[in-house]
């Protein structure tokens, strides 16, 4: 029953996305989105009721059918590098289709991973994130595609297409995380890219293939050096066992001999969550429709990244390259911040804070502790919630003023007063308690002092998390005198995923004692055998040391109190306070105002009527891209030769 | 227990406010003092409070009333965790919510002023959060928590060998408590070219809620500062109120700076204070 539900997981999205190839229909396509969504949904609930498990394959050859796509994919970049002349993508194809055939032709490698798919705790968390959070997407794309299309004024639709490479991608990423042999886990890997690939310059731009090209070469790094681990695991380790993920962090292998691959597979997951000095592709993603933004950032492509560095935790654990893992996460955490607060940009203020949050998890993973996994996992849900959320309000935002401009979003909450309220809660939802990023991002600290490096960057990089969300939602915010604002109307595709990545927001952070408690302690001690390290009530939260015999207590922390004091806070003076129209009153102006409380027009010079703007600030002088890039990219690019070099010089 | 600790909170709820006004009312009389003027009574504040809380409602938006509720509510909430002797670390994340939503009440009106003071008032959350944080590292590096109730059980005060992070804090006192020079995002006197900063579109009962808020916001602050000499209490008290002294001496002998002075100092000085103290425990004691 559960292998025929992974398989449901992982080949379901496959043979939708040909279905919505065929059907060109607009609403009996949203009908087969819907649906696959629903059933993925589903799907992945029963799958993480009934439990971990594992499975290989039979009948069937897969592996073969893996191998002739492994090419496949490998040729087209081929394809692409030589036919838009961009011969980084052409380099690094060949960097993986040599070795690889090499590797199966010259050394005629048979693997033979049993079992060929795990599905444990962490990967049962993992495919709740992508396949709900993903679901939500890709219905949320029907009706944004559709406006977005309308808007460009296409005459012939290509939302199939584009439908087809969102719902794939779901599939890969399911496989991703199931599989256990690393070959499998390699193919998956490429899919993933290739759909980014696809989903990247699916406006045909020229900026949009440009973009579109770098990531791939970027990750093609990735996939090169995925390559190099596999074949440096097969021959020094003494063939296909040890190509299984579990026999490598199960201590199957001896950790010290083993370094360099895990070293190369950590700079893997550095070039797919986007960590410095690789930033640029996801930046550049932004090019894309919105909805694949929002599925790059919350709950596939960069959280494969973090998924595979999260998963070799144990072995590397104890070692000098777990601290340097650390401290680069921790070093793109800050340095990333500090760029979000010079961009202008909504969707970049997104994008920043996004690889800001992945380097607090790949830092989390490198601190290594069983409190600093926990954080991880936490990180990685509540990230996707929110992150999920944001992107959605972006686009939804971007469908009603068409732009992406944060002063653009000027005033926003008398436009659109219910998509600022949503935002609103998403932008606070990031950064503040009680919400559960920050539940995340305490645990994080208080695990960090072991790594005091990164505890202090884990310090500036919040504070500049506060500057630049404030920032922007201050913008939204600004608003003339009025009485009543009426909700604009939205349509279902988009307020059925908004409102429920909100209310989860909201249902995982008030339940995230007894969600720990029942299930991601689970996973945590699937990543590291430990102890139970948190003990949490539906009160509080409440982090103690493992040992078993002394348990001291590390922090505490009401959880819904801290909801009520929110409600007391904003919600009930929301709604109680009522203003008469009486009460209105124009700003101070000094008395230069003209007219009534609804005009922003004062008496410049000469008394001439000039309308009063007000714009944000954004540091451009200190934190803007010129200024930080090249110290921050050197430093990240110094920290990257570092950690490979911790893979070569075993201590 | 249960009782005891809602007991602790009513006097929390009613005395601070009582303290924190008169701390004000002393404020304004040893200012006046320093400047050569009598001075209003010490209950001064608690007047002016009643007669703001008297006049009419005037509003220039919706959302501004609603974040001075929350400004209020989180501060309360904050002083609520330090006496409780509950987190530290997430004590500062609640302060952080309180500034935060002080910022998006000054942002939520279309006035040039509140703008001006609300971007200014962001920047000091910039300069204030990461040293207030430093501090939760530090004393995490020397009790092993981040509990509050776990300073009071160490035998050895904070200060010993948390002073240079102390006087990082005495620099949060300062702009915490909007003196000069860091009285940037409004001030407690009238300035011409900000008028009232972040505060400047609040008037009447919801400019009193300001007030008390700040009265909360105080006793946190020497709260905290307290914090530093647990055994006995009455020494860290004595420290706070000396702090607060100092500080109406630095308002009094200096002129306000610019943002960026007061982020570039911080940044500076301040954190590689607390950089260096946290560094100094790390390599002398290593993880607890």
């Amino acid at each position: 029953m559960a292998d025929q539900m992974m398989a449901i997981a992982i080949l379901l999205p496959v043979v939708a996305g040909f279905l919505i190839l065929i059907v060109r229909n607009y609403y009996a396509r949203n009908i087969v989105v819907v649906v696959t969504a629903l059933i993925l949904i589903g799907n992945s609930i029963f799958l993480a009721l009934k439990g971990p498990f594992t499975y290989t394959p039979s009948g069937f050859n897969w592996g073969l059918l893996i191998t002739i796509l492994d090419y496949a994919i490998l040729i087209f970049y081929l394809y692409v590098g030589i036919s838009l002349r961009n011969w980084l993508v052409l380099i690094f194809a060949l960097a993986q289709l040599i070795p690889l055939a090499y590797f199966e032709f010259v050394m005629k490698a048979h693997i033979e991973v049993s079992p060929a798919f795990v599905v444990d705790h962490l990967a049962l968390v993992m495919t709740l994130v992508i396949s709900i959070i993903g679901s939500l997407i890709c219905i949320f794309a029907l009706r944004y595609m559709y406006d977005h299309e309308h808007h460009a004024h296409l005459e012939k639709s290509r939302q199939s297409r584009f439908l087809f490479w969102l719902v794939l991608f779901l599939g890969a990423m399911n496989g991703l995380v199931f599989a256990n042999n690393l070959v499998w886990l390699y193919f998956f890997w490429e899919v993933t890219t290739l759909c980014s690939f696809q989903l990247i310059s699916h406006d045909r731009t020229k900026e949009a293939i440009h973009n579109a090209a770098r990531a791939v070469w970027m990750n093609s790094t990735g996939g090169t050096a995925f390559i190099l681990a596999i074949i440096y695991l097969y021959t020094t380790q003494g063939g296909s066992s040890a190509l299984s993920v579990q026999n490598l962090i199960g201590g199957g292998i001896q950790a010290s001999v083993v370094l360099l691959p895990i070293a190369l597979l950590c700079y893997t997951g550095f070039t797919k969550a986007a960590q410095m000095p690789f930033q640029s592709w996801l930046l550049g993603a932004m090019v894309a429709p919105t909805p694949v933004s929002a599925l790059l950032h919350s709950s596939t492509m960069v959280k494969a990244g973090v998924y595979l560095v999260l998963r070799l935790a144990p072995v590397y654990a104890g070692t000098y390259l777990s601290t340097i893992i650390a401290i680069a996460g921790a070093f793109t955490f800050f340095a990333t911040s500090a760029l979000a607060v010079s961009q202008s940009t909504g969707k970049r203020v997104l994008a920043y804070s996004t690889i800001a949050n992945l380097g607090l998890i790949i830092a989390c993973a490198g601190i290594n502790t069983p409190l600093s996994i926990a954080a991880a996992i936490l990180l990685i849900i509540f990230h996707a919630i929110s992150k999920g959320l944001l992107f959605l309000c972006a686009g939804t935002i971007e469908h009603q003023i068409w732009s992406r401009d944060i002063e653009d979003m000027e005033g926003l909450a008398a436009k659109a007063p219910l998509t600022t309220l949503i935002t609103a809660i998403g932008i606070l939802s990031m950064f503040l308690p009680p919400f559960g990023m920050l539940i995340g991002k305490w645990i994080a600290i208080e695990a960090a002092y072991i790594v005091p490096l990164a505890a202090v960057f884990f310090v500036l990089a919040s504070t500049l998390t506060i500057v630049f969300w404030t920032k922007w939602l201050g913008r939204l915010l600004q608003v003339l005198p009025q009485i009543r604002r009426p909700f604009e109307k939205l349509s279902p595709s988009y307020f059925v995923p908004l409102w429920t990545l909100l209310i989860g927001i909201f249902v995982v952070g008030i339940g995230v004692g007894p969600i720990y408690q029942n299930f991601l302690l689970a996973a945590t001690n699937d990543v590291v055998s430990g102890n139970q390290i948190i003990a949490l009530g539906v009160n509080n939260l409440i982090l103690t040391t493992p040992s078993i015999m002394q348990r001291e207590i590390l922090g505490l922390f009401p959880v819904w109190p801290l909801y009520l004091i929110l409600i007391v806070a904003l919600l009930l003076p929301l709604l109680m306070i009522g203003l008469k129209p009486t009460e209105l009153r124009p700003v101070y102006m000094c008395g230069e105002q003209t007219g009534g409380t609804d005009t922003d027009e004062w008496l410049a010079e000469a008394d001439k009527k000039t309308k009063f703007q007000l714009g944000g600030y954004y540091y451009q002088s200190v934190l803007g891209e010129k200024r930080v890039n090249p110290w921050a990219n050197a430093i990240a690019i110094l920290l990257l030769v570092i950690m490979l070099g911790c893979g070569v010089i075993v201590i | 227990m249960m009782i005891k600790q809602l007991l602790l909170v009513f006097v929390v709820l009613v005395g601070a406010p009582i303290v924190g006004g008169l701390l004000f009312g002393i404020d304004r009389r040893i200012t006046a003092r320093m400047q050569g003027r009598y001075g209003p009574p010490i209950i001064q504040p608690f007047y002016d409070f009643l007669k703001l809380l008297g006049k009419q409602h005037i509003a220039v938006s919706k959302m501004q009333f609603v974040w001075i509720y929350g400004y209020l509510v989180f501060m309360i909430a904050s002083l609520i965790f330090l006496f409780l002797k509950s987190d530290f670390l997430l004590l500062v994340f609640l302060l952080g919510f309180a500034g935060v939503s002080l910022v998006l009440g000054g942002f939520s009106t279309k006035s040039p002023y509140a703008h001006f003071g609300a971007n200014r008032e962001l920047m000091q959350i910039m300069a204030y959060e990461p040293i207030l944080l430093l501090l939760a590292i530090g004393i995490y590096a020397l009790n092993g928590s981040f509990l509050i109730s776990d300073i009071f059980k160490q035998e050895k005060p904070l200060l010993f060998t948390l002073w240079p992070l102390f006087l990082a804090v005495l620099y949060v006192l300062t702009i915490k408590m909007r003196k000069s020079p860091f009285d940037i995002a409004t001030s407690h006197h009238g300035h011409q070219e900000i008028v009232k900063g972040v505060t400047t579109e609040y008037s009447g009962p919801y400019f009193a809620l300001f007030h008390l808020a700040e009265w909360y916001e105080i006793i946190l602050l020497l709260g905290i500062i307290t914090l530093f000499w647990t055994n006995p209490l009455w020494v860290g008290i004595l420290i706070a109120l000396a702090a607060f002294i100092l500080e109406l001496f630095i308002d009094n002998i200096t002129a306000r700076m610019t943002v960026s002075w007061m982020v570039r100092l911080s940044w500076s000085v301040g954190l590689i204070l607390g950089i260096a103290n946290i560094a100094y425990i790390y390599f002398t004691k290593g993880v607890s």
